[in-house]
Formats: structure tokens, C-alpha cells, sequence
């Protein structure tokens, strides 16, 4: 009975003392989450008075070429900042894995980018992509070669903005690929070395199937990283030229807060909401059976 | 000992806690820091202000487009508060992108600034939301609408009510280097609008002043006429339109004969004669600010906001204006924000005190000898009208001859228009065109086809 008392008063006492957070949590994300969703069947303009239009704005976004554009180019940068990162920073925390003197340096030299801003990276990217004055061009120049526009043309604009995105992120996933290398035995190798294995075999044989567990977060976390690709969009380039930068986040982001449509807004951000969630079932259900535990 | 290491731990997480945030927010903290700090400055002033009877405090809200503006807003509230004592007004700035949602979220919540400004394109949703007090009557009183230059008139006028009052214009006009144009022996574009150059002629000046050496262009003949603020104005020249009705559009009348022929003339400035280049090759934010280009001799002519005279003006070196080519008629198009009062503001009659001063001599003034602005009303346009503001040290020589194209300007195409969507698909289906990558024809058909489709969907 005394017991009994206690463990009531004391998550009473939890619930207290958890307050304020949940508090927040309620506010600024569960009320909202749940909000939008609602305002997903509405038309509202934060003018006019809310209007239920029931599955409308899904219907419509499937007939909108803007949308299907933003879906599109989505996929697209998701296809070309993943892949190509993973590997690159794999390699990098790979290289930068070796008992050499001033590693470290090296290390932190390529986090660095990681906790600068987004808003000095777009800025010293769009100076080094500028096809007037940029370093870019003026590199290429050197060995003869006329460089684009990088971020004025329609079929550059997107790689100039994966090869941003790819530097931005790389450091931040090659210091999870580095913990995930530190955690494997050394043992396995010595062993490896005994049979007179190669570099690559090693690689191949022990390296890889031990990080899948590393691979398989660092895959999620930036495909979710890269569908809701933003800031460096919105900084440099804006959607443009004529769309070909426009992602999902960023379309969401012009139907909310410029042409004040929110219910429209929000049926985005649900689609977007379902296709990480099926995308995320997708992986962890693939790997599954593949990831070496 | 064991407790000391802990309190470093503790000190270490939540300083780079701080840091990490800083970092992330650091573009938003800047500009509240800026808004705290002039709140600070404000209450300052509040406070000096002697204790009057029944006394008043105006909420005012407004963006900050460059100091110089926020400045002059403080200067001008100096003067209302010093000539009605109890009357107290809290300016404060909300940044230009963020400015509408803001306002919108702020009506929504009960608690919008009693006056604030009012992009023109959202002039008339918030009337249609019934956010705006209706001023009409009050205005009435002092003024008719035809006091005002056309284009701010037509901003104005709804449906021959009156919600906002505009308190400046602002226009495409084109600025040159004096020097490259005496260095290359051409006389200047023509500053009376009646002389304006032909296209042909500003054309031709143009490739005249483009300088090629070892197969690099090192001076351009003109810059900035690939914006949709700049050629909208040439298009209006040519006869060409953008909207059915400007009071209540449904349609576009973009695809036209008269708009193809503007655009593909300013297509082949560049990419024909190589006297221009894409503008969206320059961010002004990131590299250099046009003014600059045109200083430092990159570019010899320069299609720009009449605004930009009053940085132009700060740089050392001598600037003309002139007005734009013309393809049939030569006239440039206004158009400025208006100020207006929250349709639930407890004081309507002192709201109305502050619009009605912002929209006088002692705010207009300052602004207009700086060069940021022109002004609004057809009695600045007179003789004695333009002795008031015209600055010599800021307003090139001919600047006089150019008051009839500010005064006779029709008004902005997107100024009227609330449908920001449809602003979108135009410069989306125009940077096609730019880019090379259709042409004109198909390009004027898909703007006609999607604008149409989203304004009936609008409806």
C-alpha cells in the first residue's frame, strides 16, 4: 500500500518535472503536427474564413506541373547527394582512419563545413560558381575550358547545388563512418594479414559487411536529410532558374508563407511526410536481411 | 575535485550548445537584435516625450529595405510625436521577406500594429480579408485622388474607396558612367523622356560601348535589363499589356506580338551582340552591387530602380539618367508600398494622423533630396513642387527634364496583382526564354495557359 502511494506520488512528481518540456512538445509540435494535418482539407488563406475542401488540394497537387516538377527535382537531389556522398565520405573516414601524425587536423579540417552556416556556405559557393568572376570558371579558364553557368544554367543549376550540399554534409558523415571503423576489432585484420590478404579484400571482406550498421543510419539520415533539402536552395538559387532547383521543402515553403495558401501547404507536407515514411519502411525492411549484426 | 570536472563538462556542453545555436539562427538573431536595439532607442525617445493628457500609443510596423529607410521612419516619427504630444508611436521593422506572414499571423492572433505599411500587391487581399480600415471619408476631407500621379492613384484607388495611402514612387530609369561616354566620344542618353532614344539607337550605343579584348568582354554596354521590374516597362513602351483589368484581373494579356518582340530584342542584346550578360550571372548580395559595376566601369549603362540614385550618388564618380529606350512610347511604369491603418485598431483618428504625415512634406522630403525616392502627388511636379526636393549633390544635371516620366508613369504590372503565384509562372516560364531554352512564341502561350489556369482556380 505504502508502495503503492509512493509510486503514484512520484510519477506524479515525473509529470511535474517533465512539464515543461511536454509543454513545448505540445505547442510547437504535436498541436501543429496534427493541425496541419487538418488544414490539409482546407482551403485558408489566413484571410478568408477556413474552407473544408475535403481531398482537393491531394487531388490537385497530382495535376500540378509545379508540384510534380518539385517532386521530381526532390528525387534528383536525393539520387545525387546520397549515393555519391555515402561513398565519398566512407573512402574519407577510411583514409582518415590511420595512425598517422596530425590526423587530426585533417579530421577537423573536414568537419569544419558541418557547423559552419548554411548561410556563409551558399554565400561562398554562389561566389565561387559566379560565371563572371567566380574561381570556378576562372580555373577551368586555365586549362581552356569555357565553364558554365553554374547556378544560371537550367541543367547545372541542381549539380551545382549537390556538389554544395555533398561538401556541406560530408564531414558530418564521415565522423559516424570513423566511430562506426573504430569499432571494429583490430583482431579481424591481424587475422586478414596472416592469411595474406590484400588492402581491397580486407576492405571488401571486413570493412564494409562490419559498417553496415554505420551505412544503413548514415543512408537514412541523409536521404531524409536531402528530401527535406532547403536552406542552400533557398539562399542560392531560389527555386531558379525557371524551377529547376525547386524542391518539395522549398514549394511547401512559397504555398505557406508567399502565396498564403495553407491548406495546400500542408497537404505537401503530408505527401512528403508519407513518402519519407515509406521510403524509411522500405530500407530498414531491405537491410534487414542484409545488415550483418 | 571529481565535482569540478563535472561543472567544466557542464560549462563546455551548454557553451557549445550556445554556439551551435547562434550558428543556426545567426541571419534571424541578427535582425531581432537590430529590432531589440532600436526598441531600446525607441523608448528612449518615448520617454523624453513630456506626459500629456489622455496620451496615445500608435503600434507601427514596417520592413527595412536599407537603414537609410529605417532612419528616415525614425526621423519622420520624431517630428509627428513632437507635433501631437499625445500621440507615441513604437516603430519596428520586420524583415522584407518574412513581412506578410508576419502581419497576417499577427491579425490573426488580435494583435496587429495599429498602422503599418502595405505592399501594394497585398493592397487589396487584406481589403477583400477585411483587415484595412476603410479611410475614405477621412480622406476625403483633405485631399481628392486626383491629386496623386497616376500610378499611385491606380495603387490607391479601390474600387473608388481609399484603405492605404501611398507616400513615394519609385521607377525603372536608365543611369550611365559620364566618363565612358565622354571617353568614347557618344553623346548622352537623353534625360526628357520626349527625346528618349529609339531602340535601335540604344542599341547601337550599346555595342558601341561593349569592349572586347583577348576574347574576354572587359566592359559590357548595358546591365539589368533581363528583370521582370526592368522590361515590363519596355513592354508597356512597346503597347504591349499584362492584365484584363487592373481592378479586378481574371486574365492575362501578356501574349502579344508587342511583348515578343520586347523580349526577343533584349534576348539579342545579349546574346546576339554580346553587349549584355544574363542577369542573374551577378548576385549583388554575393559578388559586386550593379552600382559598382557601373563605377568601376564593367558596364557602361545600367537599367535599375530610380532608388538605386541614392547609392549611386554616395560613389565617387559621375552619374547620368536618363530615360529607358522607347519602342513606341516612351514612359516607365511607379509604383510604392501604401500605409494603412488595421481595420480593429482602437484609434482610428490618431492612426489616420500618422498616415496622413507619412504622407506629407516632412517624411517625403528627406527621402526624395537622398534619392530614394520620388514622390507621389502631381503637386511635386510643378516648378515650386520640384524646387522642394531637387538636391543638386544628389540629382545628376537634365534630372529636372525626367520629372514629367515619373509623373506620367503608368503603374506597375505586379503592383496590382495579389496572385504571387502567377508573378512565379512568369518568371519561371520567361527564364526559359533567357536561359535559350524555348522560344519566345511557346513561352508566351505557356505563361497565357497557366496564369489563366491559376487565376480561375484563384476564383
Amino acid at each position: 500500500m505504502k508502495l503503492k502511494k509512493l509510486l503514484y506520488r512520484e510519477s506524479v512528481w515525473a509529470f511535474i518535472l517533465l512539464l515543461p518540456n511536454l509543454i513545448g512538445f505540445l505547442m510547437f509540435l504535436l498541436i501543429p503536427l496534427v493541425a496541419s494535418f487538418i488544414f490539409s482539407f482546407t482551403k485558408w488563406n489566413l484571410m478568408s474564413p477556413i474552407q473544408w475542401v475535403g481531398f482537393a488540394n491531394y487531388i490537385e497537387l497530382f495535376k500540378d506541373e509545379t508540384f510534380l516538377k518539385s517532386l521530381w527535382n526532390t528525387i534528383y537531389y536525393t539520387l545525387g547527394t546520397v549515393p555519391i556522398g555515402v561513398i565519398i565520405s566512407l573512402f574519407l573516414a577510411v583514409a582518415l582512419n590511420q595512425r598517422i601524425k596530425g590526423i587530426k587536423i585533417f579530421r577537423a579540417a573536414y568537419f569544419l563545413p558541418v557547423i559552419g552556416s548554411f548561410v556563409a556556405a551558399a554565400l561562398v559557393w554562389s561566389w565561387m560558381y559566379n560565371p563572371e568572376f567566380g574561381l570556378l570558371n576562372y580555373l577551368l579558364s586555365v586549362i581552356g575550358i569555357k565553364g558554365p553557368g553554374w547556378l544560371t544554367s537550367l541543367n547545372w543549376a541542381m549539380p551545382s547545388i549537390i556538389i554544395t550540399t555533398i561538401w556541406k554534409g560530408l564531414g558530418f558523415n564521415m565522423l559516424l563512418f570513423l566511430a562506426g571503423l573504430q569499432g571494429i576489432p583490430q583482431s579481424y585484420y591481424e587475422a586478414a594479414d596472416i592469411d595474406g590478404a590484400k588492402w581491397f579484400s580486407k576492405f571488401l571482406h571486413i570493412t564494409i559487411p562490419l559498417l553496415s550498421h554505420t551505412t544503413l543510419f548514415v543512408v537514412i539520415i541523409s536521404t531524409i536529410n536531402s528530401f527535406q533539402g532547403f536552406d542552400l536552395i533557398y539562399m542560392m538559387t531560389n527555386g531558379g532558374p525557371a524551377r529547376s532547383t525547386s524542391v518539395l521543402v522549398f514549394y511547401l515553403y512559397q504555398n505557406a508563407f508567399k502565396y498564403f495558401r495553407m491548406g495546400y501547404a500542408s497537404a505537401i507536407a503530408y505527401v512528403l511526410f508519407f513518402l519519407i515514411l515509406i521510403f524509411a519502411i522500405v530500407q530498414f525492411w531491405l537491410q534487414k536481411k542484409r545488415v550483418i549484426f | 575535485m571529481k565535482k569540478s570536472l563535472l561543472w567544466i563538462v557542464v560549462l563546455i556542453l551548454s557553451m557549445s550548445m550556445i554556439a551551435m545555436f547562434s550558428l543556426a539562427g545567426c541571419k534571424e538573431e541578427a535582425a531581432e537584435e537590430e529590432v531589440a536595439e532600436e526598441e531600446v532607442a525607441e523608448e528612449e525617445v518615448a520617454e523624453e516625450e513630456e506626459v500629456v493628457a489622455e496620451p496615445v500609443n500608435l503600434k507601427f510596423v514596417g520592413w527595412e529595405v536599407s537603414p537609410l529607410e529605417t532612419e528616415s521612419v525614425e526621423k519622420g516619427l520624431e517630428i509627428f510625436m513632437a507635433q501631437n504630444p499625445n500621440i507615441t508611436v513604437d516603430y519596428n521593422p520586420i524583415p522584407h521577406d518574412q513581412y506578410t506572414s508576419k502581419v497576417l499571423t499577427m491579425m490573426l492572433a488580435g494583435t496587429c500594429p495599429d498602422v503599418f505599411f502595405c505592399f501594394a500587391y497585398d493592397y487589396r487581399s487584406f481589403i477583400k480579408g477585411g483587415n484595412l480600415l476603410n479611410l475614405t471619408d477621412l480622406f476625403n476631407e483633405s485631399y481628392s485622388i486626383d491629386d496623386y500621379i497616376p500610378s499611385s492613384a491606380a495603387i490607391m484607388n479601390a474600387d473608388d474607396s481609399i484603405y492605404g495611402i501611398s507616400s513615394c514612387t519609385v521607377s525603372p530609369v536608365l543611369y550611365y558612367n559620364k566618363a565612358i561616354f565622354d571617353e568614347a566620344g557618344l553623346a548622352y542618353p537623353p534625360s526628357d523622356p520626349a527625346d528618349a532614344w529609339t531602340w535601335e539607337e540604344f542599341r547601337d550605343v550599346a555595342k558601341q560601348l561593349t569592349i572586347v579584348e583577348g576574347g574576354k568582354t572587359v566592359q559590357y554596354g548595358v546591365y539589368g535589363l533581363e528583370n521582370s521590374y526592368m522590361f515590363s516597362a519596355l513592354i508597356m513602351s512597346n503597347g504591349g499589356s499584362y492584365w484584363n483589368d487592373n481592378n479586378n484581373i481574371t486574365a492575362t494579356t501578356i501574349n502579344s506580338p508587342e511583348t515578343a518582340e520586347v523580349m526577343q530584342a533584349i534576348y539579342d542584346l545579349r546574346v546576339v551582340d554580346g553587349s549584355s550578360f544574363l542577369a542573374a550571372q551577378i548576385d549583388p548580395d554575393v559578388f559586386i552591387s550593379a552600382a559598382n559595376m557601373l563605377q568601376t566601369g564593367k558596364i557602361a549603362m545600367l537599367i535599375d530602380g530610380s532608388w538605386a540614385l541614392q547609392e549611386l550618388a554616395t560613389l565617387d564618380f559621375e552619374v547620368g539618367v536618363g530615360a529607358l529606350p522607347k519602342f513606341k512610347d516612351a514612359i516607365t511604369h511607379g509604383q510604392a508600398h501604401v500605409h494603412a491603418a488595421w481595420a480593429q485598431t482602437e484609434h482610428p483618428e490618431e492612426a489616420w494622423a500618422l498616415i496622413n504625415f507619412l504622407s506629407g512634406d516632412d517624411y517625403l522630403l528627406q527621402n526624395v533630396r537622398a534619392g530614394l525616392w520620388m514622390p507621389h502627388k502631381k503637386e511635386y511636379y510643378t516648378e515650386e513642387g520640384i524646387a522642394k526636393w531637387y538636391n543638386p549633390d544628389v540629382h545628376p544635371e537634365g534630372f529636372t527634364d525626367l520629372a514629367p516620366y515619373f509623373e506620367n508613369a503608368s503603374v506597375e504590372p505586379t503592383a496590382v496583382n495579389a496572385n504571387l503565384k502567377v508573378n512565379d509562372i512568369f518568371n519561371e516560364e520567361m527564364g526559359k526564354f533567357l536561359a535559350g531554352d524555348e522560344d519566345i512564341d511557346t513561352v508566351l502561350a505557356s505563361i497565357e495557359e497557366r496564369a489563366n489556369a491559376e487565376f480561375a482556380a484563384a476564383e
